[in-house]
């Protein structure tokens, strides 16, 4: 490639990154594993519902891996919203859409409503960026949410996410990219001041792709170049020539970006979102709502699970010794033998 | 009052003013008498500074006479450490050795010697403990290893303790004798050895006292030439506005100058002489004692991961944007309090612009793309943390 490559022993930081390691996608792939996960969670639901009523399913009409990824986008919008209610800053509001977008390629809508999982991945973003705010002003400030509304799924997406919290965003790589303009040759020095519009504007970009699959698919440079690109075409050219000679290869990816983010980037119709949700209450997982029948048997079935591992517990400290004697019960001990010999 | 300089530590005409000279034999030789003079124990204190132990409700044991009847009385203690008053020891002393009254142990009269200590026990203790260590002088030096030198001073400690309780004290002395016997050129080298250090130390100190007396003596001359100086510039001024048809402030304020002039010129002479040689000695000895500190390059942390350094170069003027504007303009530094340094963030941005830029997106299901890969040469081996 060019001269800019890495050394052959050294593997850049970005490769050692949770995010290029497990949340790298190809499209392909990525529309794989939502539609293997839309699946699995109706079959799941259709045979807890025939447990209870038996021919209770055969009328739901259970959603789709895309109508999933219609209410997670639109979800994905009003986070924004209320990043801008918080005025929470720009990091909060990636990671809140990134973890969110995450959950949802580990579990499905018909499970954990997106609704809850929002507030929860928000939260938790407000505290892995290090701009922590206090839960009773938190919910005190959205409209009927309780504390438990936000904590009880906590665990639950934190597992979900691998514990992995640390995002690469595309928004710092667009800072960068801009700072590295000014250090293009001829750059006049009002540039910036000139530009500052144009930053916004690419920055706007780079808001806009957090609703498409760009950050599973490309690198953060990649999408903020695009981003760049789309305001600023000129001097991102010049400044990916100044970075590779050879910037063909870059430069398909970074049109391929732009396509997306041009084409899929505005929040989905509000009145769709709305026809998904209706039925969304209907196919939910029964055994993830409180109070129904499935729900309280779930319940019941753990709780004697529970039990009976307390009593299997108990029963092992019961006997007489507590590191086992199993080891040497199975063994025949003559009693002729040393200790050393117990094991032939 | 004569009664008070001994306590002083000054001579006493021994018997001079009472009438214990009636006593004794026209003959006996009369001795001016100190506490370092005739009496060979006790503390030794040539700078007088010691003062001899004495109480209101001193009695001497032997004659029941005290302070009352006699205010001149002056109890010393024997050599089995018993007091009474001079007179008594001049009554049984005198014509030779004689037993002690309390005890019975045969004592000779210049065996008496003055009391320092209140209680007798430390009195005899620091009698004996003196001669130890004049014996028994050997250094850490003299040994080849710590173990051996505690093992000596336990050795030392022992004998020490033996001869203040009295336990067996002619199996003690016989030691004593045997190690002097062993050790006699060692013990005399280090007799020399103390002694020379005690002479360096009465050297130096003789030296800074000259010193100090020699800078005195020049602060006094110096005084004496100004004020003179002073003197003479008065009645110049005075003879030239006698004389002169000059303007007389212009005439003042010229010989003040000068004056001036004169005592800036003495003040760095004296610099030059007298502070500038102390110095340079203190500068000396320091140099001596202080140990110098090899300061070793420093050398940074290596890892095995490539962050994209090559790929961008720092402004060096700094950047103009949004983000930094308020650090920027932040002329008191009240931002960077915190060891905040805004090229850091600059260059953390740059490096999220550049990182994997030329990083082609996988294509189809090819299952290696999902999960974790991980090259087993960075397995264990790396720091960082995957961020």
């Amino acid at each position: 490639m060019s001269s800019a490559s890495p050394p052959a022993t050294k593997k850049s930081v970005y490769e050692g990154s949770t995010q290029f390691k497990n949340w790298r996608y190809s499209p392909e792939k990525l529309a794989h594993v939502r539609s293997t996960l839309n699946q699995a969670a109706v079959a799941v639901i259709k045979r807890t519902f025939e447990a209870y009523e038996p021919g209770s399913s055969a009328n739901v009409l259970f959603l789709t891996a895309d109508e999933e990824h219609l209410l997670v986008k639109h979800y994905i919008a009003t986070i924004t919203q209320l990043c801008s209610l918080f005025r929470f800053p720009e990091e909060v509001e990636a990671t809140a859409i990134s973890y969110f977008k995450r959950f949802y390629l580990k579990n499905t809508v018909m499970d954990w409503h997106p609704k809850n999982v929002m507030l929860t991945t928000l939260f938790l973003a407000t505290k892995t960026t290090n701009n922590p705010i206090s839960l009773e002003t938190y919910t005190t400030h959205i409209k009927s949410t309780t504390a438990s509304d936000v904590l009880d799924l906590e665990f639950l997406v934190a597992q979900s996410l691998g514990f992995e919290f640390s995002v690469w965003h595309a928004h710092r790589a667009l800072w960068g990219v801009w700072l590295d303009f000014q250090s293009l040759p001829d750059t006049a020095a009002d540039w910036p001041q000139a530009h500052r519009d144009a930053y916004e504007t690419a920055l706007g970009y780079v808001r806009a792709s957090r609703l498409t699959d760009v950050e599973f698919i490309f690198t953060p440079s990649q999408i903020a170049l695009a981003a760049v690109s789309l305001t600023l075409p000129e001097e991102s050219y010049k400044w990916l020539k100044s970075k590779y000679p050879s910037y063909n290869a870059v430069e398909t990816t970074v049109n391929k970006i732009k396509t997306i983010i041009q084409s899929l980037s505005r929040p989905p119709d509000v009145e769709s979102v709305r026809e998904v949700d209706r039925r969304l209450r209907l196919c939910k997982n029964p055994e993830k709502i409180v109070g129904s029948k499935a729900y309280l048997a779930r319940k019941a079935e753990q709780e004697k699970k529970a039990e009976e591992k307390r009593n299997r517990k108990a029963v092992e400290a019961g006997e007489d010794d507590p590191f086992g004697f199993e080891l040497g019960r199975s063994t025949i001990v003559d009693d002729d033998d040393d200790d050393d010999d117990d094991d032939n | 009052m004569a009664s008070r300089s001994w306590l002083q530590g000054k001579t006493v005409k021994k018997g001079g003013a009472v009438g214990s000279n009636g006593h004794t034999r026209p003959t006996t030789p009369q001795v001016q008498s100190t506490s370092t003079t005739i009496f060979g124990g006790g503390v030794k204190d040539p700078s007088g500074r010691t003062a001899e132990y004495f109480s209101m409700d001193d009695q001497c044991p032997v004659c029941k006479s005290d302070r009352y009847l006699n205010p001149k009385l002056r109890l010393l203690v024997s050599s089995c450490y018993h007091k009474m008053c001079e007179s008594c020891i001049d009554r049984l002393f005198t014509l030779g050795p004689a037993p002690c009254p309390i005890c019975n142990t045969v004592l000779r009269k210049l065996a008496f010697t003055p009391q320092t200590f209140e209680d007798l026990g430390v009195e005899k203790e620091v009698a004996i403990r003196r001669r130890i260590a004049k014996e028994f002088n050997k250094r850490r030096e003299d040994f080849n290893d710590l173990r051996s030198f505690n093992d000596y001073l336990e050795q030392v400690e022992d004998i020490a303790f033996n001869l203040i309780n009295d336990i067996d004290v002619p199996e003690t002395e016989k030691r004593i004798a045997v190690y002097k016997a062993a050790n006699a050129a060692l013990i005399t080298l280090n007799l020399q050895r103390e002694e020379a250090y005690a002479l360096a130390l009465k050297e130096q100190e003789e030296f800074e006292r000259h010193e100090r007396e020699q800078r005195a003596a020049e602060l006094l001359r110096e005084e004496e030439t100004e004020r003179a100086e002073k003197e003479k510039e008065r009645q110049e001024i005075i003879d030239k506005l006698e004389t002169s048809e000059k303007d007389a402030a212009k005439l003042i304020a010229k010989s003040r100058a000068n004056t001036l002039k004169r005592s800036s010129n003495r003040v760095s002479s004296m610099s030059r002489l007298g502070l500038g040689v102390d110095y340079a000695k203190m500068l000396k000895t320091r140099s001596k004692t202080a140990s110098t500190v090899l300061d070793v390059p420093h050398v940074p942390f290596q890892d095995n991961w490539y962050s994209f350094e090559d790929m961008y170069v720092l402004k060096p003027g700094g950047y103009d944007d949004l983000y930094s504007e308020t650090v920027r303009k932040d002329r008191e530094g009240i931002m960077r309090g915190g060891g905040y340094r805004v090229e850091e963030a600059w260059e953390r941005a740059l490096r999220f612009a550049v990182a994997g830029l030329d990083l082609l997106p996988l294509e189809g299901l090819d299952p290696t793309s999902e999960g974790i890969q991980i090259e087993p040469s960075l397995v264990g081996g790396d720091i960082v943390l995957a961020s």
